[in-house]
């Protein structure tokens, strides 16, 4: 590097570190609410975006543009739907919701519908990323569990419809765990190097707290957090931990014994079986009492939809339960539908006996915990958290 | 230097056997700039403006409302706090020992690397005669097959119950099966050099095979044994392409996160690259990933410094 070139160099480290903030930058706390199952909130309309008008003829023609993780909702259902509306159905997926939000944000971007989870709808909605809901178009939403036709998260159901629940349990292998059922699974050494935490920093970190009795999931302390990792980072010597999303594939495959994950990864594993497996040596476990979690997905209409009258009509259509336990099989992910009962989904053969409790009921919903959106700063604190847990520390 | 300049009866003058060359000069100059251009370009495009992007969502901001990164792109509102922690972080901090980890892991599978690399390239070079451009390809031909493919092939070799465990039950290797997969750090590196290995011993052997054979004759003439002409003359004469197969092999085994994830993932065995897919692609703080970036492209860079610096001398060396 010649002389000029480090003095140009220098000149800018030196700025940087000098930095100033750009004048007119908005870097002030979020107006976005936190809404909680005892604090419910109604989110903020905006003039500028009013819901379509009643009686609207749906949209033909063109494509109908999806935004879905991957594998979340049954292709055949969408083609069906297409085809009776003479429209063609695009899916466009990502991995995360920052990349979902991301998408929605990016200028000129349009989507149809989105299937956001509960946390981001919040700031969908401030941020004037979603279009509200006309509900006359959604006469499905009835067919919904009673507390989520008009949810905390969304009151009055302003934004979004519910989709899928689902509980995060303990998904193991039959034939190799019998005792000693309960989140100490994760924490008993026969399982040594074939345990598995969900990848996901709220899930894993939420893990710890509940084994340990602690029902402050959603605490914004950050001793509170930090103990939390204090106990997972226990995992790491006495169990030689693993984290993955992926319970489907490795409790069928026997990779793992026990594994942290979502009822429906469960349900989902009976499709993964090698060939001769029995569906029988698939368990899942979930608390009988408070100390569990259990979330919902739901789909909304962004505000840059370009048939917005026919998204209604798709939010309605996976409203239906014959759809829905169609879109079910698909996806191993069960809509938060009154008719879909664990009874019925054995009968149905849907899932084994022992999978039976991987079926959420709106008692389950009722009793356990969820996990909320919290403020930028601890949420900073919970991913440095698991982040440290991801290194080893 | 021409041998036989002092010996032209008539040497011409100076300035008329220069006569026209700046002007040859400068259209050379020109084509070959021009030549270099879409390189050039290639260059800014995907290397220099996706840099300072990295650089700007380093030293950005956060949106209020989404809880997002924001790319701040005029240096003079750079903010330096994402940095300053990951630096805190990297040097006394909990990244401290994954750097450490990344680090021996690379080191290690560098060794490796050379440990099994050199021989093939130098038997390929050297004593292939006909049958070394069958050798080379069945170098390669495991690359023929794409790399999550083969990954997940060893994955199933390696189960607690797969082939490989049941050969070395069977040779009584071991007594129990190896648990290869379960955060095994054995297995990372043993991943890394087998994703690695034909970057190394491909441009090796383009070395080896350039070192003139009469030089090695010429050290045997004057009294090397077989094992002394390798250490004097092939050995310092190969270093140049070492310096090169372990630069071009060891840049992308630090950037990797794939290959730990598939064989390990457990956080006894997390790299570097983990920590910054971590940041970047599974929350909010996507300026700590990107100033993770920063920080391991500098560690990066002064180890290309140190190449070109020994490659510099080396070739030096070896005129």
């Amino acid at each position: 590097m010649d002389r000029r070139r480090f003095l140009l160099v220098s000149a800018l480290a030196a700025t940087a570190a000098c930095g100033g903030e750009r004048p007119g930058r908005s870097t002030g706390s979020s107006a976005v609410p936190l809404t909680r199952t005892d604090s419910p909130g109604a989110l903020p309309l905006h003039d500028d975006i009013p819901p379509i008008a009643d009686g609207l003829s749906p949209e033909s023609g063109g494509v109908l543009k999806i935004l879905n993780y991957p594998e979340y909702v049954s292709p055949d259902v969408l083609k069906a739907f297409g085809k009776t509306h003479g429209v063609e159905v695009e899916l466009t997926t990502f991995n995360t919701m920052e990349d979902a939000i991301s998408k929605l944000r990016t200028p000129g971007a349009s989507f149809d519908v989105w299937f956001p989870t509960p946390d981001v709808i919040g700031k969908a909605a401030v941020g004037k990323l979603l279009l509200p809901l006309n509900k006359t178009y959604l006469g499905n939403l009835a067919n919904a569990w009673p507390q989520l036709q008009s949810p905390f998260y969304d009151e009055g159901s302003r934004y979004s419809v519910p989709y899928c629940a689902y509980t995060s349990g303990i998904g193991y292998r039959a034939d190799e765990v019998s005792a000693n059922f309960g989140y100490g699974l994760l924490w008993d050494p026969a399982y040594k190097g074939k345990a598995y935490l969900i990848d996901d920093h709220r899930e894993g970190l939420a893990l710890a707290m509940l084994k340990n009795g602690s029902r402050e999931i959603n605490t914004e302390d950050p001793v509170k957090i930090k103990q939390a990792g204090t106990w997972l980072a226990e995992l790491v010597p006495l169990m030689n931990i693993k984290t993955g999303i992926a319970a489907y594939q490795l409790v069928a495959e026997g990779q793992a014994t026990v594994h942290h994950c979502w009822s429906g990864d469960m349900i989902n594993a009976q499709s993964y079986l090698p060939k001769g497996v029995d569906a029988d040596v698939l368990g899942y476990w979930y608390p009988s009492d408070d100390l569990g979690v259990v979330g919902t997905d739901s789909i909304a209409v962004p505000a840059s939809a370009s048939k917005p009258v026919l998204a209604h009509l798709l939010l309605d259509h996976l409203l239906d339960p014959a759809v829905a336990q169609e879109n079910f099989s698909f996806t191993g992910y069960q809509p938060a539908l009154s008719a879909i009962t664990p009874e019925k989904m054995v009968t149905d053969e849907f899932v084994t006996e022992g999978l039976k409790s991987a079926i959420v009921t709106p008692d389950v919903y009722a009793r356990s915990q969820q996990i909320f959106q919290i403020s930028p700063a601890a949420e900073a604190v919970w991913l440095d958290t698991w982040s440290q847990f991801k290194a080893g520390q | 230097m021409s041998g036989d300049a002092g010996g032209s009866p008539e040497p011409a003058p100076a300035s008329r056997r220069n006569a026209g060359a700046p002007a040859r000069r400068d259209r050379g100059g020109r084509l070959w700039g021009l030549l270099a251009a879409p390189g050039a370009l290639w260059l800014v495009l995907l290397f220099a403006v996706p840099f300072y992007a990295i650089a700007a969502v380093a030293f950005g901001y956060t949106d209020p409302v989404f809880n997002a990164p924001v790319p701040e792109w005029d240096p003079r509102y750079w903010d330096v706090t994402a940095f300053t922690e990951i630096l805190t972080r990297s040097v006394t901090g909990d990244l401290r020992p994954v750097f450490l980890r990344t680090l021996l892991y690379v080191a290690l599978a560098l060794g490796l690397c050379v440990a099994i690399g050199y021989p093939v390239a130098y038997y390929v070079a050297r004593h292939a005669g006909r049958r070394r451009a069958l050798l080379l390809g069945l170098i390669l031909a495991p690359w023929w097959v794409n790399y999550l493919t083969r990954m997940l092939a060893w994955l199933n070799l390696l189960q607690d119950d797969g082939y490989v465990n049941d050969l070395l039950l069977f040779t009584r290797i071991v007594d129990e099966p190896v648990r290869w997969l379960s955060g095994n750090p054995v297995t990372v590196v043993l991943a890394l050099v087998y994703g690695y290995i034909p970057f190394f011993i491909v441009p090796l052997f383009s070395t080896l095979d350039r070192i003139d054979p009469l030089l090695l004759e010429a050290a045997r003439d004057l009294g090397c044994s077989g094992r002394g002409a390798f250490w004097h003359v092939t050995l310092p004469l190969s270093r140049p392409g070492l310096l090169t197969a372990s630069a071009i092999t060891a840049l992308p085994m630090f950037g990797d996160y794939y290959t730990n994830t598939l064989v390990s993932g457990s956080p006894t065995t997390t790299m570097i690259a983990n920590q910054i897919e971590f940041y970047l692609l599974g929350g909010t703080r996507k300026e700590l990933g990107a100033s993770l970036v920063l920080l391991l492209s500098a560690l990066l860079m002064v180890l290309m410094v140190y190449y070109l610096i020994s490659s510099r001398r080396a070739e030096e060396g070896v005129t």
